[in-house]
């Protein structure tokens, strides 16, 4: 048990509740800060109907942007020791993630990294259309929703 | 899913007439919407079960209050998402005792509905990884089991004949800690020996 | 502003046992003096996004000890980075970094401590809490020729917990090892104890 299954991606190593615990110390701060209510980046649509197969390879692009475009920029707001403590056990389970996150070649198949990828500009493209504060807030805030998104592929 | 929103009147007004009216907002949607139950009521609490039955959107939801010609300012909840922080009703526990062994069957509680014409859902089916955690109590030995079934059923071996066990059950489900809903306690008897019997005879 | 002529701890290292991870230092001596240190830490993300970020221990007040539990810093099986200064009143030192990045899938796993009994006709084991990260996998099995071995997984240690039936008149048989699935690996079994049950076996 304590894995994860993406389709063809399996890793083991990381605990959804460590991530859970993670992020219940930021929820609160995070989303009382979050103004743009009408604006939801992992809407449901985007995240239903999504087949075993594609999960590996949406997963990882969503991992990478968090990690790329998300976390790093949000450090500087997590002023407080205990937010950041979070944000650090969050930040380095979602990279051990996206490390053993790795399709292997001979599983890679056009169409589904295809839409994996369209699904992922929609929140990409979210997430741009906002100002640079709020949407590095409402991204970190919208973490549990990926997080129980996750968690149908963890055993 | 039952979702009850609570609040306490304004302070200083306790016992004085004071009307509330609710609104509740989808998160990622545009516009505040009202529940008309809720609107100009004096009840300190308000069902958002109906409009919060989607467990897989987020909510928030404001309260106002108003006496004669005067109406305060919202005050607003945090965000809340049903599907992480409802809490989960106990299952129904079945007991049926053997000699040496109590069976237990548990059937799991059942999703909010608006009318019983409305489909039963039941939570076993919104958290497929739902788990119980049976703890069975022997009052005499003082002797505490605890056990984590998946599937709705076990048996309970290897007990004393003739003698009282008490059982309680609680449905766990992933996500972060909720508040737990233990089963009553029911307490069942052991069947005597009958090999004892023979012997006597 | 204190200046750094206060010399830095030396000899950083991480010492490793069943996921529990102590930061120990050289201590800095300076006669009649107590010295304090404050230990930070960085994640593998933070060296390679935030090299500038560091993050106070969790321990965060100053330490007099010259050795620091960092096991609550560690939460991901990443790597991990370490640095220490060391205080005197207004003295503070440069910080020593750890010379090599830690990673806790080193860590050094023995087996736990057993205590196999006998409670009536029931085989019970009792194992040694060794803290959250740890679970056990026992087997288990009856003393005779061809015996099945079977294995049952323990999630905590130091509850007592029913493994078999036993008949009268056999021996039964068991031993333990530790797991820790963050790592994905597991200690070497423990030593091998039996219990029997008198009395001799039941006609049918």
């Amino acid at each position: 048990g304590q894995e994860f299954q993406f389709g063809f991606c399996h890793v083991q190593g990381v605990k959804l509740q460590v991530l859970r615990k993670a992020f219940g110390t930021l929820r609160d701060t995070v989303q009382a800060q979050d103004n743009t209510t009408s604006v939801r980046l992992l809407r449901k649509e985007i995240l239903q109907n999504i087949s075993d197969a594609e999960s590996c390879y949406f997963i990882r692009a969503l991992l990478k942007f968090y990690l790329k475009a998300v976390f790093r920029n949000y450090y500087r707001q997590a002023s407080e020791l205990r937010l950041r403590r979070a944000l650090s056990t969050l930040t380095n389970n979602f990279l051990a993630l996206a490390s053993a996150l790795q399709p292997r070649e001979e599983d890679k198949v056009f169409s589904l990294a295809e839409s994996a990828r369209r699904r992922f500009l929609q929140v990409q493209g979210a997430f741009q259309q906002l100002d640079v504060e709020a949407a590095l807030i409402k991204a970190i805030g919208e973490v549990d929703i990926l997080l129980t998104w996750m968690e149908k592929y963890y055993q | 899913m039952k979702n009850v929103l609570h609040w306490d009147p304004p302070e200083g007004l306790t016992g004085v007439e004071v009307l509330y009216t609710v609104q509740y907002f989808i998160y990622g949607q545009k516009k505040w919407l009202d529940k008309p139950e809720c609107r100009k009521s004096n009840r300190t609490y308000c069902d958002l079960s109906a409009e919060t039955s989607d467990y897989e959107h987020q909510y928030y939801a404001r309260v106002k209050a108003s006496r004669k010609a005067t109406c305060s300012k919202w005050t607003e909840t945090g965000r809340f998402y049903p599907y992480l922080e409802t809490q989960i009703g106990p299952p129904a526990v079945a007991l049926t005792a053997g000699e040496k062994s109590i069976s237990v069957v548990l059937t799991a509680s059942e999703k909010w509905r608006r009318t019983l014409e409305e489909g039963a859902v039941s939570m076993q089916q919104v958290y497929p990884a739902l788990v119980y955690n049976v703890s069975m109590y022997s009052p005499q030995s003082h002797r505490m089991w605890w056990q984590c079934v998946a599937n709705g059923s076990l048996v309970v071996p290897w007990l004393e004949p003739d003698t009282l066990y008490c059982v309680r059950v609680e449905a766990l489900v992933p996500g972060p800690p909720r508040l737990p809903l233990p089963s009553e306690k029911q307490c069942i008897s052991t069947l005597k020996d009958q090999t004892q019997e023979w012997k006597i005879k | 502003d204190g200046v750094a002529v206060l010399p830095a701890p030396q000899n950083l290292s991480v010492h490793s046992t069943n996921m529990k991870h102590i930061l120990t230092w050289s201590p800095v001596v300076v006669p009649g003096q107590t010295i304090y240190y404050s230990v930070q830490y960085q994640g593998e993300y933070e060296s390679l996004y935030l090299s500038h970020m560091w993050i106070p221990s969790h321990w965060d007040s100053p330490i007099a000890k010259p050795e620091c539990d960092v096991t609550d810093d560690i939460t991901a099986t990443v790597w991990y980075n370490f640095r220490v200064s060391a205080t005197l009143g207004s003295q503070t030192s440069a910080w020593s970094i750890l010379e090599h990045p830690f990673n806790r899938n080193s860590t050094v796993l023995t087996p736990p401590k057993t205590e196999v009994t006998k409670d009536g006709s029931h085989m019970v084991i009792e194992l040694e809490d060794l803290g959250p990260h740890l679970e056990f996998n026992v087997v288990y099995w009856r003393s005779e020729p061809d015996a099945e071995e079977r294995s049952k997984l323990i999630k905590n240690g130091g509850i007592s917990v029913h493994l078999q039936t036993m008949e009268p008149g056999a021996k039964y048989c068991a031993k333990a090892q530790t797991l820790v699935k963050a790592i994905e690996r597991r200690s070497a079994f423990s030593r091998v104890e039996c219990v029997e049950v008198e009395g001799e076996a039941l006609p049918l």
